[in-house]
């Protein structure tokens, strides 16, 4: 992995530089910024998270589980009930929907671990800590012919610093 | 040259009108709120007190544990008291958290920004503390494990017809999703304490805990989804929690409890609490490390709205029970209500009507709702109502039910109050510890409702940039 790395202090610079980059087709763009705005998201153009998938998918897992868990163990232990009957959905529900939202939440959270690609071990390269802080960050990752095109591309909308890394 | 059109009345949380004009950039923004991780002596004696009310607590509970449950104020019938009620009213105290981050954040409401994170925090230990009460109310905790509903010979079989064994699949279910909204949550702030952090050992702490957040606009976008969904599910459970709390009473046919109103009643009342436990806390907090201008007496005044409106649900509940008790024509109830407000425990029931419902209506003045001082000592009287409601929903019900030679009293020993003296030093104490060490304010969305440092500046200025309240340090520079 090799490429250019542009720190910016302004929000509208960093978003014209990543439009062009994006128009030259000099690499692959990843942002650093230190909370989420719709000007990056919207420069960026990502692809929809599918992350509610996973709440979809874990939240009705869950919820069968809860209801399959309560109806099996009324049936293999019964507590018989005269006019009663043994496995009763009705406050059965209250296990499908805690169970539904435990399975759904977790998953939902294990969905955006897959998806953000963490927990990471280490940092990679291309990262500074200023883009927690307050700075923005675009590491282009180009082949080294294409590297000078993109760092002077990144100093033309103002970025306060940049360097290649590898 | 393209510049971009920077609206303040649409940034990517809910903002609102509730804007932060003394915070110009977000290095103010960390510089500041990373400041309440080095303590104040206020934050020492606090912590020191609540140390000393744990210490308290425990030794009570270690001469329950030896000298058995008789030592607590049980007189049968009345076999459930300042325990139980203790434990209501914390998972009560619980839900507030939730509901502020959750249901505010699906509604847009800016005030939530700055003050989500401690009632987040408070929501975690409050349902820890609660979870202790069981466990102490058996009297013999190394038979805990018994609650937990399993298979086995002692033909202790799993009743899924209980509302206790609800309780334990809804409480355990909202322990750990609210534990993990907080830490969540926590992720990309955790990453900003570990870029500032020089000590190696504690930045290899925070490396881990953040889990390599790098801030890119991936992490980003995935992580508003998640958090996004998190809340949409936690809002449904915060509501769930406390109906199938409820459940516990209104399940039983004891007069008093035996009632349809009992969900929703508790479920108001659990949010009213968990405002007057918000106000306790954060007041103390803005003031100790100088945040006036992040918690503002904007923020307050919203939060203020929202302990009136359910102030005014629970007063609603209150006046429905004893209508539907006269209403119903059934004897006992009738007599239970009587004797609930001006017969034997009109005491407590007078201490819960003007803590709940006649003091919160101060806050129709908008001069009290920006008074920090005075929201603070409301905030006290609507803890002290909270808990009392509980002791007249749990106590008078037992000791008057339908029989009259059932008809008891009941009094809370010293070993009660040291007990629930315990629960207060322990929720403290871990919630100080807590604020020492994360940021009490979130760090990241403060930051969204900052305007963002631009080359082209734009004259536009947010409507309401100048109103705001004349203590803001700095404000009209």
């Amino acid at each position: 992995m090799r490429g250019v790395l542009g720190h910016f202090k302004e929000l509208d610079s960093a978003v014209e530089a990543i439009t062009e980059l994006r128009t030259a087709r000099l690499g692959d763009v990843t942002v650093f910024t230190p909370t989420p705005r719709h000007e990056l998201e919207h420069a960026v153009e990502p692809p929809r998270s599918p992350v509610r998938m996973y709440l979809l998918f874990g939240g009705l897992a869950g919820c069968m589980f809860g209801y399959w868990i309560a109806i099996w163990a009324s049936n293999y232990w019964p507590l018989v009930v005269g006019g009663k009957a043994i496995g009763s959905w009705i406050p059965y529900t209250i296990f499908g929907f805690e169970v539904f939202v435990l399975v759904g939440a977790l998953s939902t959270v294990f969905g955006m671990f897959i998806h953000a690609r963490i927990p990471r071990l280490t940092m990679l390269v291309g990262y500074d800590p200023r883009f927690s802080h307050g700075d923005y960050g675009i590491w282009v990752e180009c082949a080294p012919e294409k590297a000078g095109s993109a760092e002077a591309l990144l100093r033309k909308h103002g970025a306060v610093e940049v360097r290649g890394e590898r | 040259m393209a510049t971009i059109a920077y609206e303040p009345k649409r940034p990517n949380i809910a903002s609102a009108n509730v804007q932060l004009p003394a915070v110009r950039d977000y290095e103010q923004v960390d510089n500041e709120i990373t400041a309440t991780l080095r303590p104040t002596k206020a934050w020492f004696a606090s912590l020191l007190l609540a140390m000393a009310f744990l210490a308290f607590g425990i030794a009570s509970w270690v001469y329950q544990i030896h000298q058995g449950l008789g030592v607590a104020g049980y007189n049968p019938p009345v076999m459930w008291g300042v325990y139980i009620i203790t434990f209501v009213f914390w998972v009560g105290i619980g839900h507030a958290g939730t509901l502020i981050s959750a249901i505010l954040y699906l509604f847009r409401a800016g005030f939530r920004t700055t003050i989500y994170r401690a009632a987040e925090a408070m929501t975690v230990f409050a349902v820890m503390t609660a979870g202790l009460f069981p466990i102490i109310h058996i009297g013999r905790p190394w038979k805990a494990f018994w609650l937990v509903p399993y298979p086995n010979w002692r033909l202790l079989w799993p009743q899924f017809k209980s509302p206790l064994v609800w309780d334990v699949f809804a409480i355990s279910t909202y322990l750990t999703i609210s534990t993990t909204f907080l830490f969540v949550g926590l992720i990309p702030d955790i990453a900003i304490l570990r870029d500032r952090e020089t000590n190696p050992t504690r930045k290899r702490i925070l490396s881990i805990l953040s889990f390599g957040w790098r801030n890119t606009e991936r992490e980003w976008r995935h992580f508003a989804r998640a958090y996004l969904f998190l809340a949409a599910v936690s809002t449904p459970l915060v509501l769930s929690v406390h109906s199938v709390v409820s459940f516990d009473f209104a399940m039983a046919l004891t007069p008093g409890w035996h009632t349809t109103i009992f969900p929703p009643y508790f479920v108001a009342g659990a949010i009213f609490s968990g405002i007057g436990m918000v106000f306790t806390i954060i007041i103390p907090i803005r003031s100790w490390f100088n945040l006036k201008h992040y918690v503002t007496l904007n923020h307050l005044d919203a939060a203020a709205k929202l302990a009136l409106f359910t102030s005014m649900v629970v007063g609603c509940a209150y006046i429905v029970e004893f209508f539907i008790a006269w209403y119903g024509g059934v004897a006992a109830e009738q007599d239970y209500f009587w004797n609930r407000v001006f017969g034997q425990w009109w005491w407590a029931a007078w201490i819960m009507l003007t803590c709940n419902m006649i003091l919160p209506l101060s806050l129709f003045s908008q001069k009290l709702r920006r008074n920090p001082a005075w929201l603070w000592i409301l905030s006290i009287f609507i803890n002290i109502g909270m808990w009392f409601e509980r002791f007249v929903i749990v106590v008078p019900s037992l000791s008057h039910e339908f029989e009259p030679w059932q008809w008891t009293t009941y009094a809370p020993t010293w070993v009660d109050y040291g007990i629930l003296l315990g629960s207060f030093g322990w929720f403290f104490m871990w919630f100080l510890l807590f604020i020492r060490q994360l940021p009490v304010i979130a760090l990241a969305e403060v930051k969204e409702i900052v305007p963002p440092r631009l080359k082209h500046a734009h004259a536009h200025t947010p409507a309401n940039a100048d109103d705001f309240e004349p203590e803001t340090p700095g404000a009209h520079n």
